[in-house]
């Protein structure tokens, strides 16, 4: 497996404030795939992908990523394997206000040991026209694109999308979920997208269900079907 | 109000910015309170002490003695106090003693330590050179004269608080100088009648010139020197006038870059809370509440620094006065600070930041409350497109971008940057200008080794050496300088006019740079004068000017000189030489070396050394809490950035470099603007107070002194990005993204 999550446990506050957001959840997936993780607000599905990407660290249990065990990594490690091996595209953005387009990609390109070309990138996304623009001068699902280019631009084999399409109109999420589609076949990366839209998880391989930090299901999904052709 | 709890809350979270706003703050007004306190203090004693001790108005000497019932005479008849004062001046192994008969009436002594003279093998010290030499009071004996003497006290006196041994001194020698008191029998036969001049205080302002002119009619005057010439007298109120002024650009320089730091943060905190004001906005807060409890942010680092400020105050009013006291006889004001102005201290910088919060706060209320609940006031793409299709690296662009597009914090960043620089620059300069004084005079004044002031006039020429004729003048409105006459084949006084060409001293008149800058005149000009002795008019043209910052005089020909003095064409009473002269001690007034200027700066510079260095102190202390409080606002303001780098995979010193690194492009201008201002400033105070200093300092920073400011200031700087670099790391990847996420 390339992503396995073995009886992790993460407790926010203390005493009858406690708050489990993740309860002895259990999860894995197979390189190359596509994994929608679905679950409402506060189940637990953003700090489940913190853990997998080595932002936060458990309270209990294992993380193990390509046969890499990352709860056990120091923070200057975890660091080097956010560089080497994920990338992440969030909800809103989160692209440098004072930097173009091309910049935001180029920033990433400059600390990643194995770049992709930053114009094939960019011109995967179809956002080469718009590389001297600043995000503020583009559309939401622009600004997307340009975060799943900085987020591929360093060749990860991961990608983790929180939220991709939350702030986008339907239009802009199936564009959005068709590039991604895209990277998953040209490049082969494993991609994990949590969200709470149902309708997503047709473009998956795998969908898991959270709930109150369990994992409610785990499927394969058969009827996969193209983002283009998403009801969303 | 519920809402007011959130004040300390604030502080509590916005701690760094309130430490360094009230540091800045109490630095500003410590500055400001310590110099007014020493210049206030200085001067209430110099004006207590010269009333209880009766300073002169004048001081003189006639060519013929004024007999005692002939100076009753004159004071009636003018209504004003006159004495004749006995000295000598005794020059011994390792000093030389100015040797008085105590007066009765005017420049009266105070005693310092010990008690008055009860004996005649008893004398009475300045208490200058007691202190500087540990002369231990009713056990230390003195030879004067070969016979010894008992010092059972020292003093102080209201003309030598500023302990000048020659009036053409720069600075004051304690050293190897001192005044003495003995018993008038003991000094009569010890030392004959001495030499005398006369002291007068005036009465009746309107009856001094009438006053002059009898004394001159009779018997002659030789010399005359009012105590607004005096500069051992003048220097006092003159060096505290100094430290008021210093006083009021401190209190308006500094709180200036508290100021724009406060105008900064209160902007980004209200911008931060934009959807709590929105929210009470719209639960029915008013305008008028909303302003006062968001502006009243803006008052706390006043209180706090005006706090701060008066524990500072008091603990180091008296180290600090007493830095100020550096030049003076050993006297003892009594440092306090008025109430007005402390609490105007106070109350200026807090009305300020107070003002500024409230048109902070009123430019955000005036925004829709829509818009303030969507956060939306203040991301409206501030991002600048410079060098959007220009190759560079994304660092530098990204640098330039976030400076330009945040000028008010630039402003502060190039504000600490400056402010270190110049502060501690100026320190620098003052100490490299007060060398330049010291290595550059001989060359200014000539090549000769010795300059011999003789107390008499001789006729023809000295047997060695080149004569000179020095004679005292004053302006009409009072400033005296000397008239000289020199010889046309002079070769040891300095006769090179600023245009280079040797000065035709034959077929005019010249006058010093000194001179010049005093009485305001160029080449060209007519200068119009007085006698010291008759007070009549003398008007002459002003042929070049020759490059002398040390002495104020014009200069002609023996003969013209002597002319406009009323003397033959071969008197003189000054002798030149290249080498040491074996003339008569007790004929020479004054001697001048070559190397008696540096001396005078060494000593000045030693003395005033720990203030200098107190400035430096202050400098660094100002750049690194103006500077850590602007960059770890920086830090918070580019959280998301940071988290998002972090998330990204980019280690803390590569973020670091990317985000804080952007200041480095002020780093260069900061200092260099500094360094051009302190060489300003300090030029701006060689000719402002040319008149108090008298001298033209020429003002000078060293390369060494330069290299030394940019190693010091760019210290200060990496000090304080040091202190911001942590929160880089501390900065949580999830929380902002939470954050962000909201």
């Amino acid at each position: 497996m390339f992503i396995e999550v073995n009886h992790a446990k993460k407790q926010y506050g203390k005493g009858e404030a406690a708050v489990f957001a993740l309860d002895d959840a259990n999860f894995s997936l197979e390189k190359g795939k596509i994994c929608v993780i679905l679950g409402p607000s506060g189940s637990g599905k953003s700090t489940l992908l913190n853990m997998i990407g080595g932002l936060d660290s458990l309270d209990g249990g294992e993380v193990v990523i390509d046969g890499r065990n990352i709860t056990k990594l120091n923070k200057k490690e975890l660091t080097a394997y956010r560089k080497q091996s994920v990338g992440f595209v969030f909800q809103f953005y989160n692209l440098i206000a004072d930097l173009t387009v091309e910049e935001n990609v180029q920033v990433v390109a400059e600390i990643a040991e194995t770049p992709l070309d930053t114009d094939e990138i960019l011109s995967a996304l179809d956002i080469e026209k718009y590389r001297y623009r600043f995000p503020k001068e583009l559309s939401g699902g622009q600004q997307q694109r340009v975060a799943i280019a900085r987020a591929m631009v360093k060749n990860p084999k991961l990608l983790l999308c929180d939220e991709l399409t939350g702030a986008l109109d339907t239009k802009s999420s199936r564009s959005v979920l068709t590039f991604i589609e895209k990277i998953n076949r040209e490049y082969g990366t494993t991609i994990l997208i949590i969200t709470h839209n149902e309708a997503i998880a047709g473009i998956a391989d795998q969908v898991v269900r959270i709930r109150d930090g369990r994992i409610a299901s785990k499927e394969e999904n058969a009827n996969k079907i193209s983002a283009k052709d998403l009801v969303l | 109000m519920k809402l007011n709890k959130r004040y300390l809350r604030n502080i509590k979270e916005n701690l760094p910015f309130y430490l360094s706003a009230s540091i800045l703050t109490a630095v500003g007004l410590v500055l400001f309170f310590l110099f007014y306190i020493a210049g206030t203090g200085i001067s209430a004693f110099g004006e207590k002490f010269f009333a209880e001790n009766k300073v002169e108005d004048a001081s003189f000497t006639t060519y013929i003695e004024i007999p005692d019932d002939k100076l009753a005479e004159l004071e009636n008849n003018y209504n004003a106090t006159l004495e004749k004062e006995r000295y000598v001046n005794q020059k011994e192994d390792g000093f030389t003693a100015r040797v008085f008969v105590p007066n009765g009436k005017i420049d009266l002594y105070e005693i310092k330590e010990g008690r008055s003279i009860e004996n005649a093998d008893e004398i009475l010290i300045s208490a200058g050179y007691a202190e500087e030499n540990g002369v231990a009071v009713g056990r230390e004996k003195m030879v004067l004269r070969g016979k010894e003497y008992t010092v059972v006290g020292t003093f102080l006196r209201p003309d030598y608080l500023y302990m000048l041994e020659n009036m053409t001194d720069d600075y004051k020698n304690v050293t190897t100088f001192f005044l003495a008191y003995m018993d008038e029998g003991e000094f009569t036969s010890v030392f004959g009648a001495g030499s005398y001049n006369y002291k007068v205080v005036y009465h009746d302002h309107n009856r001094i010139a009438d006053f002059r002119k009898a004394v001159n009619a009779d018997y002659y005057v030789s010399s005359y020197l009012s105590a607004d010439n005096n500069a051992r007298i003048t220097f006092v109120d003159g060096q505290a006038q100094m430290f008021i002024l210093a006083a009021w650009v401190m209190l308006v320089m500094l709180p200036f870059v508290t100021v724009a730091l406060i105008s900064i943060m209160i902007g980004r905190k209200i911008r931060s809370e934009q959807k709590v004001i929105g929210t009470l906005s719209a639960l029915g807060y008013t305008k008028k509440r909303l302003t006062l409890h968001y502006s009243l942010f803006a008052v706390i680092p006043g209180l706090i620094g005006g706090v701060l400020t008066s524990v500072l105050a008091l603990i180091l009013a008296k180290p600090f006065g007493s830095l100020g006291l550096a030049d003076y006889e050993p006297f003892a004001p009594e440092f306090t600070l008025p109430v007005w102005i402390a609490l105007a201290g106070v109350a200026v910088p807090t009305l300020i930041y107070w003002l500024c919060g409230i048109l902070k706060i009123g430019k955000l209320l005036k925004r829709d409350t829509v818009e303030l609940l969507g956060n939306k006031v203040g991301n409206d793409g501030k991002a600048k497109k410079i060098l959007a299709r220009k190759k560079a690296k994304v660092k530098v662009k990204m640098a330039v971008r976030s400076l330009a597009a945040n000028p008010g914090r630039s402003l502060v960043v190039f504000l600490g940057v400056f402010l270190g620089a110049v502060i501690v620059a100026f320190a620098f300069s003052f100490i490299d200008s007060v060398k330049a004084v010291g290595e550059q005079a001989h060359g200014e004044f000539g090549s000769f080794k010795y300059e011999y002031i003789l107390n008499t006039l001789e006729d023809g020429n000295p047997s060695d050496g080149e004569a000179v004729l020095v004679a005292p003048f004053e302006s009409k409105d009072g400033k005296r300088f000397s008239v000289m006459g020199v010889d046309g084949d002079n070769t040891l006084w300095n006769l090179t006019t600023q245009s280079g060409n040797r000065a035709d001293t034959e077929n005019g008149w010249y006058m010093s740079s000194l001179c010049a800058a005093i009485f305001g005149l160029e080449e060209g000009d007519e200068f119009t004068f007085v006698s010291i002795a008759s007070l009549e008019e003398k008007t002459v043209r002003i042929n070049g000017i020759i490059k002398n910052g040390y002495q104020n005089y014009i200069v002609s020909s023996r003969e013209n000189a002597a002319e406009i003095a009323g003397l033959a064409a071969t008197k003189y009473n000054a002798v030149l030489s290249d080498r040491e002269l074996a003339i008569d001690g007790s004929s020479v007034m004054e001697i001048i070396s070559d190397t008696t200027y540096e001396t005078q700066m060494d000593n000045m510079l030693r003395s005033m050394s720990g203030m200098v260095y107190a400035m430096m102190i202050i400098g660094g202390v100002v750049c690194v809490a103006a500077l850590y409080a602007v960059i770890n606002l920086m830090v918070s303001e580019n959280a998301s950035s940071i988290s998002m780098l972090k998330v990204l995979g980019m280690e803390d010193r590569r973020i670091n470099s990317m985000i804080i690194s952007a200041n480095h492009l002020l780093l260069i201008p900061g200092i260099a603007v500094g360094i051009l201002a302190a060489y300003g400033g300090m030029a701006w105070y060689s000719s402002a107070f040319v008149d108090v200093e008298n001298l033209i300092i020429p003002a000078t920073l060293k390369w060494s002194s330069v290299l030394i400011t940019i190693a010091a200031t760019s210290v200060c700087y990496f000090v304080s990005l040091l202190l911001v670099r942590r929160k880089v790391g501390k900065t949580d990847m999830v929380e902002s993204l939470k954050d962000n996420r909201e």
